[in-house]
């Protein structure tokens, strides 16, 4: 069911045969815990762990294996969303169900997160992102760590090693260890460095006679390590995970500006502790957490050393109740203290959203339906109401087709600096709200596990949508200025064949959105009925394998259609496609497994830009040699 | 099979074909450029921070034809990041362009680049002292610096208490130069080079003008909601304040003071713009053009016609629209210019 409150299925049964007169029987056999299911009615995009590995970090994984459009100003740079056409702060990212945004400006930067510390992870589209928690008003993202696998058919010690050489002085070296002890304890560590220097070459298109030059001041270094302790008990498993996470780059000025030195530390430690069980017809979840960021900017010319500290402190509690077979409760529990320091503020800013969810997801007969309700506070903010209804149901006679329609609210609360900063800050705002709803139409024929397709047609409101921009005083300053619209299509497909020894797979996405501006209080405003800044109409992406016993080609290609880059939408950049290839092979000795990848990123040597005048690398290089035992 | 083939050789063929590769404007350029010498008004589009889509509209006042983004269009590379300011030096146009660190000196009739000055910190206004000198006020360092007009070099510095100077004006050999973060205006002898006095303020003194009677007028913001906005009445001859007109809340920000061709009439952006004699007791009570919902931004009068331009900017992430009025107040023409028009220079 619900997508990260995580329960624990016996595995001696199916997943969907929570029968609890079996459970009573087999109450201390092995289990495994796997994560519930947001239910199928929603639209989600799963991303496995071969793509996760695939990817350097969560940026490159959304791009290549999602329709979320990634803004990113250059490898290592900042890189921001936008989930169904909406802005930075309006997708939620959760690490095994514990929020991520920062309270400052509700984003995280999706180049900070390695895939390396994640294992597989999950997006949710629209309104089922309700579940996941406020602020989800495009969608959300999961990254998620496997659950430990304690059966005995399980090796004890496990360690890989990756070391990666890249063009432009790219270095990245991980190292993975774990071990389950017999006494069902599973430690497991994960240890990351990254440095590169980025000094690609580049046609420097903003001077005359387009000269070639080498991309200055975008190296960065980035370190990190990830610690898991898990315990089985007899019924319900106990887990501390901390992660910590340290990045120093400098950020390199655009085409047209000059040098200003500028440079920018971030620092993190996560730490969560867990504790999921079951006990006769319920499961549980229990999650404590406390994320601390820090975030150091340097600019040289302009004297500025700024510094800002938040901490965010929380406690989900989640609980399913299983009914009957076909019908589960599900109530979640979310409080969640937020605190910031920053020079932008003159005072330390702290508050506490509590926030409540209750549901049911049933299956009467062929139809599917799950209805659930958010209440929140958020200091003065109270919202009893945050709906959301999802309806799925199996074509009687063509059983391969599912229909599948979902509606529903959230909000987004403004932010400490959309309240708070200095100057600027406007503690009158009041929360964004997304009315979201879906129809759509699944593929998935019951005998061959080979093909998927899905078509989900989405159509959502904004309303109060924040909005920073000069006043009269000329200093910019956030209001509710907004109502957009977003609209639009995302379809994917998924075949795979096996021709005698040889697979192939292809797996394709695409993405129509149009996110326009519908109310304006000016009347002589151009920015009506156009199109969002940075948000593509079309995107579309496709990864194609080929593999033959322990040898592997991969072909990535991704199209980004124009962005417009003024709001009366005269200005744009122009689409890109972009294909990289990749050739993998593994080799098997007795009691270890060596591969060998090299990767071939933007292979046709395109040009392009990602934010105007902000060059991206041409053709580049990646070698990656890993070990395991 | 053989449709997975033949979509793998569709995606390689796409790959392939012509590409542009940085931001384009499909509705800005317009009219090509014609070279002439007719008298033009030239529109400084400041553009976003970091979007680098400053430029330069040029508008016939005659024929009211306009021509959108003249400097691409002449040079082939854009103008650059954030256009402060344009004036007038020895018959060619010198361009500042804040974050690009630099000065495009201008041919006046083809909009071609003569000359790029860099080594520049953050300039905002460039001010002609003679012939072959000029002064360049800066944001984020504390000095003035200093420009040979014959080779367009920077030949030394002056060096400033602020580390924010704003829009300069020359009187006799004496430089006045808007030190916004200290609250005054520092007097420079322009023969010297060497700062001579300052005169105090309000707060955040951005723009100035001279009357008919060589008297002064200082606009001061009164920075951002800190404290309330002044006009300054000072007498260059004998340094002193003679007036002080005091805005009524701190939320105002008046800015963009300008002085009609007789040098009797101060107009002035407050939301709004502002008409007043230069003998009035008080400031204007009511606007003398009310902005109906437009955001002001840059304005500009024209010393022979005394027409005033004022554009709007509206959300400062599009083109704006420019407004002229004749000096009674009457609407004579609008159109688009680029993003953030923020300046104007006359060109005859």
């Amino acid at each position: 069911m619900v997508k990260h409150i995580t329960h624990i299925i016996f595995i001696v049964l199916s997943s969907n045969l929570l029968a609890q007169e079996k459970l009573d029987t087999i109450h201390f056999k092995p289990f495994t815990v796997v994560d519930f299911k947001l239910p199928t009615s929603y639209t989600t995009t799963k991303i496995d762990s071969a793509a996760v590995v695939s990817s350097q970090n969560l940026s490159d994984m959304l791009q290549q294996n999602s329709t979320v459009f990634i803004k990113t100003y250059g490898a290592g740079s900042l890189a921001s969303v936008s989930f169904r056409g909406t802005g930075a702060s309006h997708t939620k990212v959760l690490w095994n169900g514990v929020a991520l945004n920062s309270p400052m400006n509700g984003q995280i930067d999706f180049s900070l997160y390695p895939t390396f510390f994640f294992d597989n992870a999950e997006l949710h589209h629209g309104a089922g992102g309700l579940i996941d928690g406020n602020g989800a008003l495009g969608g959300s993202v999961l990254m998620n760590n496997a659950t430990p696998d304690f059966s005995a058919s399980k090796k004890p010690y496990q360690l890989s090693i990756s070391s990666t050489v890249g063009s432009f002085g790219k270095y990245i070296n991980t190292i993975k260890a774990s071990y389950n002890t017999k006494k069902n304890w599973m430690l497991e560590t994960r240890i990351y460095y990254a440095v590169a220097e980025n000094n690609f070459e580049y046609i420097n298109i903003a001077k005359q006679n387009n000269p070639k030059e080498k991309l200055e001041r975008a190296n960065f270094t980035q370190k990190g390590i990830q610690q898991s302790i898990i315990k089985k008990l007899k019924n319900n498993t106990l887990g501390v995970r901390f992660w910590y996470f340290n990045s120093d780059r400098n950020l390199s000025p655009t085409l047209l500006s000059e040098n200003n030195n500028e440079a920018q530390k971030d620092e993190s430690f996560r730490t969560l502790l867990e504790w999921k069980g079951f006990v006769e017809k319920f499961s549980y979840q229990l999650t404590g957490s406390f994320i601390a960021d820090k975030l150091i900017y340097e600019n040289e010319k302009s004297a500025i050393l700024s510094e800002s500290n938040t901490k965010t402190t929380g406690l989900n509690g989640n609980l399913s109740y299983y009914i009957t077979k076909k019908t589960t409760l599900l109530a979640k529990v979310n409080l969640q203290n937020e605190n910031a320091n920053s020079d932008g503020f003159l005072t330390t800013k702290n508050r506490l959203n509590t926030s409540f969810l209750v549901g049911l997801e049933s299956k009467i007969k062929k139809l599917d339906v799950a209805i659930f309700n958010r209440t929140s506070k958020v200091e003065n903010n109270n919202n009893f109401f945050a709906p959301t209804l999802s309806l799925g149901y199996q074509l009687p006679k063509i059983e391969q087709f599912y229909v599948k329609a979902s509606f529903g609210i959230n909000y987004n609360y403004p932010t400490f600096n959309d309240l708070y900063w200095n100057p600027g800050g406007n503690p009158d705002l009041v929360p964004e709200k997304a009315k979201m709803s879906e129809v759509g139409l699944k593929y998935l024929p019951k005998n061959n596990k080979n093909v998927a397709a899905e078509i989900t047609y989405f159509y959502s409101l904004v309303d109060n949508w924040i909005l920073w921009q000069p006043t009269a005083t000329a200093i910019w300053s956030p209001t509710n200025l907004k109502k957009v619209e977003n609209k639009g299509v995302e379809a994917r497909l998924s075949v795979q064949q096996k021709i005698s020894e040889v697979i192939i797979k292809i797996s394709s996405k695409y993405a129509y959105t149009q996110s326009t501006n519908i109310e304006l209080h000016s009347t002589d405003n151009a920015s009506i009925n156009k199109q969002l800044i940075y948000v593509p109409k079309q995107q579309f992406n496709t990864d194609f394998l080929v593999q033959f016993k322990n040898t592997s080609l991969s072909y990535y290609y991704r199209y980004t259609g124009i962005r417009y880059i003024s709001t009366d939408n005269n200005w744009l950049l122009p689409s890109n496609y972009v294909s990289d290839v990749a050739i993998q092979q593994q080799i098997k000795i007795t009691n270890y497994n060596l591969a060998l990848k090299f990767r071939i990123n933007n292979l046709f040597n395109q040009n392009y830009q990602s934010i105007a005048w902000r060059p991206m690398p041409q053709r580049n290089y990646l070698l990656t040699l890993s070990f395991s035992l | 099979m053989k449709k997975v083939c033949f979509l793998f050789v569709v995606f390689i063929l796409f790959s392939c074909s012509k590409e542009e590769i940085g931001p384009q404007c499909k509705n800005c350029v317009g009219n090509p450029i014609i070279p002439n010498s007719d008298k033009k008004i030239l529109i400084v589009n400041e553009g976003n921070f970091g979007f680098g889509n400053a430029s330069l509209s040029v508008y016939n006042p005659t024929t009211k034809e306009l021509t959108n983004s003249v400097f691409q269009q002449a040079n082939n590379f854009p103008l650059g990041d954030v256009a402060q300011s344009a004036t007038l030096i020895n018959n060619t146009i010198y361009v500042v362009v804040n974050n690009s660190s630099k000065i495009e000196v201008i041919n006046k009739t083809n909009f071609t680049s003569i000359a790029t000055l860099t080594g520049l910190i953050s300039p905002r206004y460039i001010l002609q002292i003679n012939n072959t000198k000029a002064y360049v006020s800066n944001l984020f360092s504390n000095q003035i610096q200093l420009i040979n007009l014959s080779n367009n070099t920077i030949i030394g510095s002056i060096s400033t208490p602020s580390n924010w100077t704003e829009e300069m004006l020359l009187f006799n050999d004496t430089a006045y130069i808007c030190d916004v973060s200290n609250n005054q205006i520092l007097l420079i002898n322009t023969n010297s080079d060497a700062v001579i006095t300052s005169v105090s303020t309000g707060e955040q003194p951005l723009s100035l003008v001279k009357d008919k009677n060589n008297k002064l007028w200082i606009l001061c913001d009164g920075g951002i909601n800190s404290s309330l906005p002044q006009l300054i009445k000072f007498n260059p001859q004998t340094r002193q304040t003679e007036q002080v007109f005091t805005f009524n809340s701190i939320n105002e920000s008046p800015s963009e003071i300008e002085i009609d061709s007789a040098g009797e009439h101060i107009y002035f952006i407050n939301n709004h713009i502002y008409k007043m004699n230069i003998n009035d007791a008080q400031l204007p009570a009511t606007s003398w053009v009310s902005n109906n919902n437009h955001i002001f931004y840059g304005l500009k009068i024209d010393q022979t016609t005394n027409d005033i331009y004022v554009s709007d900017a509206k959300d400062f992430v599009q083109n704006s629209t420019v407004f002229r009025y004749s000096q009674n107040g009457q609407l004579l023409h609008q159109f688009n210019a680029g993003i953030n028009s923020g300046a104007f220079l006359v060109v005859e």
